[in-house]
């Protein structure tokens, strides 16, 4: 079996699922214009715009050999659910013949989950099985964690991209990790590599923290979300931003009685604003913001893939929530007509106003009156 | 007490219901103005603008309702009528997008949680907020469902004989016999038309399409016209289903009717930036390719010019009328 995956934040540790398992790989390649282009060739128009980009992953794969595909459901009310059979069934009208292991909540059909674990786990026993997964997500989660801190160093280093060739590195020495004692050992090494790099000095009442929430997807893909945390981190500013593997897999498997994760308590923060969740990560987001403003945060960037069911709810709730907490929020909606100058001022424009709120600069309300419509048709033309 | 009822959204297939409920707990009810184009800009105006038409649509129709002096306006939440389906995420949000995106529309908004397992929503727990908010008993409010429940049936069978609702709502009010009238038209084509029920009977989305092509002398047989049982989860493959309840519903019409040779056409009426359409759509087009059956997708938003449309069902309806007598003359031969 040839196995490919969605491409979606920290693919080393997908790949080292499969490696484990004995299969072999067809690494999917970090989307492109190309990637984007083909992949909305193919898709229908008005869907989401992960889809298409994962589409454009998925051909890619199977023009390089690929012939499994294996990725996770859902069970609604969001789009990305249905994403595996609309997939299936776009290849296979497009000819090529790929089989999909779809995988979704084993809560929910567990004979299904079983028989997905059977066709992928290659005869290996089910212990040896479930070790390769824990020693895979341990190098997740310790590459979000590096992750993580990066986004936050980046903003002070003294010259440009020094963050980013450790990062580079980082990543090649994870790959190359196949027991616990190696994952250590990297583990240390990297710390002292992020320790190395020199940084600016930034006296602490002039640091500006924003928060990234948003859907999944755009979040953890910088190719579609044109690389927004290097660019904030590049004027200076940290960056937390919500979604990350490691967590995602927490919140789903770590069962809520006993304390849940992070993201199953901030899911509680929301409830002021909205009354339930709507399938996606929409009431999570809420809640974040609440707490990235307890946590002193200065501003909030949402990321949103155009006409995202849940998140436009989200969406028409923030300039209340915005209000509210007295906390500026930029909501930024990504799909393939990427203008990049258009969204780059928007955000220069955001973060001069952060800024200039931080150092005290009050924000003048003015009364503005909405101008009149004037593109009322006449009643005669009207009809 | 007046309670406003939007003229959007759900409110073409539950009027029946809602209507007779409202009515028999003593409630005046006020419905928007029919939609038009006026309507439509200021729900534009205050919506954010990606959202789909329908809940632009819908915000136009509770501005239009503040203005009319109503008590409450009843948004319901509608989270699901199957188990193990959903509405789209849009529907569950209702109440909170109104009252985050209308101005002082918070304290009117009279809303009730529809999550259960009954198509007519008829279960007594759904209901209970309206207790409270219009000083009923419970007992009072449990006959009036059971009331409403069976009008809403008998409005649905209707549908069943092969009405639009609008003939089948009109049958219900004046209580007339589905033997009274025929639904069948003299036709020479059929034709399935696919779409929720708020953009097929919408006049400002669908612009009348169902009375145009029954001017052209078209048969037209939509989703609530087939008995749900053969439509029903047509998309199913082992647990996974195609989770909103009325895109099953559409799925399962389209293909039922693509298998029967009496149905000579598909047209699917859909909405700018429908979410759940955007995945059917794709379904519907793949399938017609393998049946071998005339398929046209419409997309209607708030700028749609109506004579472009009337061209495409015209060019539509001609062309698969010129191939049935081809088709006719060619067995003749």
């Amino acid at each position: 079996m040839k196995v490919s995956f969605p491409y979606m934040g920290c693919v080393t540790g997908y790949k080292k699922v499969f490696e484990t398992l004995g299969h072999e790989v067809v690494m999917p390649q970090k989307p492109t214009q190309k990637t984007i282009d083909l992949g909305v060739k193919y898709s229908p128009e008005f869907i989401c715009f992960p889809f298409k980009v994962i589409m454009g992953t998925y051909i890619e794969a199977v023009q390089a050999g690929a012939n499994v595909i294996v990725a996770s459901g859902g069970n609604g009310p969001c789009r990305a659910g249905l994403y595996g059979e609309i997939h299936q069934k776009i290849l296979k009208s497009m000819g090529h013949d790929v089989k999909f292991i779809v995988f979704d909540s084993m809560f929910r059909d567990f004979g299904l989950f079983y028989d997905n674990l059977k066709k992928i786990k290659n005869k290996i026993p089910i212990i040896k099985v479930l070790k390769n997964l824990w020693l895979s997500y341990q190098i997740i989660c310790r590459m979000d964690e590096i992750e993580k801190e990066i986004k936050v160093l980046r903003a002070y280093e003294q010259k440009r991209g020094d963050f980013n060739r450790v990062w580079l590195e980082i990543q090649r020495m994870y790959d190359g990790c196949w027991t616990q004692k190696d994952i250590d050992k990297v583990t240390e090494q990297a710390r002292k590599m992020l320790q190395e790099v020199p940084l600016k000095k930034v006296e602490e009442e002039e640091k500006i923290r924003i928060g990234i929430v948003g859907e999944i997807y755009v979040i953890m893909e910088s190719s579609t979300n044109m690389d927004i945390e290097q660019t904030l981190n590049s004027m200076g500013i940290e960056v937390e931003s919500v979604q990350y593997i490691s967590d995602w897999v927490k919140h789903n498997i770590q069962p809520n009685f006993i304390g849940g994760s992070k993201s199953h308590q901030v899911i509680h923060k929301a409830k002021r604003f909205v009354k339930m969740n709507l399938g996606g990560h929409d009431m999570e987001n809420i809640g974040w913001m609440v707490d990235f403003k307890e946590r002193g945060f200065d501003a909030v960037v949402h990321l949103m893939p155009f006409g995202c069911l849940p998140e436009l709810i989200t969406q028409s709730a923030i300039p209340t929530i915005s209000q509210e907490l007295d906390l500026p929020i930029l909501s930024l909606s990504l799909d393939e007509q990427n203008g990049t100058a258009n969204n780059r001022t928007r955000i220069e424009a955001f973060v001069d106003l952060v800024r200039n709120k931080k150092r005290g600069g009050s924000v003048q309300k003015k009364e503005v009156k909405e101008p009149e419509y004037t593109d009322k048709v006449p009643e005669e033309l009207a009809g | 007490m007046r309670i406003g009822l939007p003229r959007a959204l759900l409110y073409h297939y539950y009027y029946p219901l809602w209507k007779s409920l409202f009515e028999q707990l003593g409630v005046e009810i006020v419905i928007s103005d029919i939609t038009s184009k006026q309507l439509v800009q200021e729900g534009v105006k205050v919506t954010v603008p990606e959202i789909c038409l329908p809940i632009k649509i819908f915000n136009g129709h509770i501005i239009n309702l503040l203005s009319k002096e109503v008590d409450y306006i009843f948004i319901p939440r509608f989270i699901g009528v199957e188990s193990g389906k959903w509405f789209c995420p849009k529907f569950i949000g209702l109440p909170e997008l109104a009252d985050y995106t209308i101005d002082g529309v918070k304290s009117k908004i009279l809303t009730v949680d529809i999550q259960g397992k009954k198509e007519s929503t008829c279960e007594w727990t759904n209901y209970r907020p309206l207790c409270e908010a219009l000083q009923v008993t419970p007992k009072e409010l449990k006959k009036a469902l059971k009331t409403a429940e069976r009008v809403w049936q008998h409005f649905r069978d209707c549908c069943k004989q092969g009405f639009t609702i609008e003939e089948a709502e009109k049958m219900c009010s004046e209580d007339m016999r589905g033997s009274e009238r025929t639904a069948h038209h003299t036709h020479d084509i059929t034709l399935g038309v696919l779409g929720y029920v708020y953009n097929v009977y919408d006049p400002f989305v669908s612009m009348d399409i169902i009375k145009k092509l029954h001017g052209m002398n078209v048969r037209v047989i939509t989703f609530e016209m087939l008995d749900e049982k053969r439509i029903h989860e047509k998309f199913k493959r082992k647990s996974k289903n195609l989770y909103w309840t009325f895109t099953d519903k559409i799925y399962g019409a389209a293909v039922e009717l693509m298998e029967n040779h009496q149905i000579d056409g598909l047209i699917h009426i859909t909405a700018f930036g429908c979410g759940p359409d955007s995945i059917v759509g794709k379904m519907m087009e793949l399938d017609s390719e393998k049946f071998k059956k005339p398929f046209m997708t419409i997309r209607v938003d708030e700028h749609t010019g109506e004579s472009h449309l009337l061209t495409r069902i015209e060019a539509f309806v001609d062309m698969i009328k010129r191939q049935k007598i081809s088709e006719r003359r060619r067995e003749l031969a």
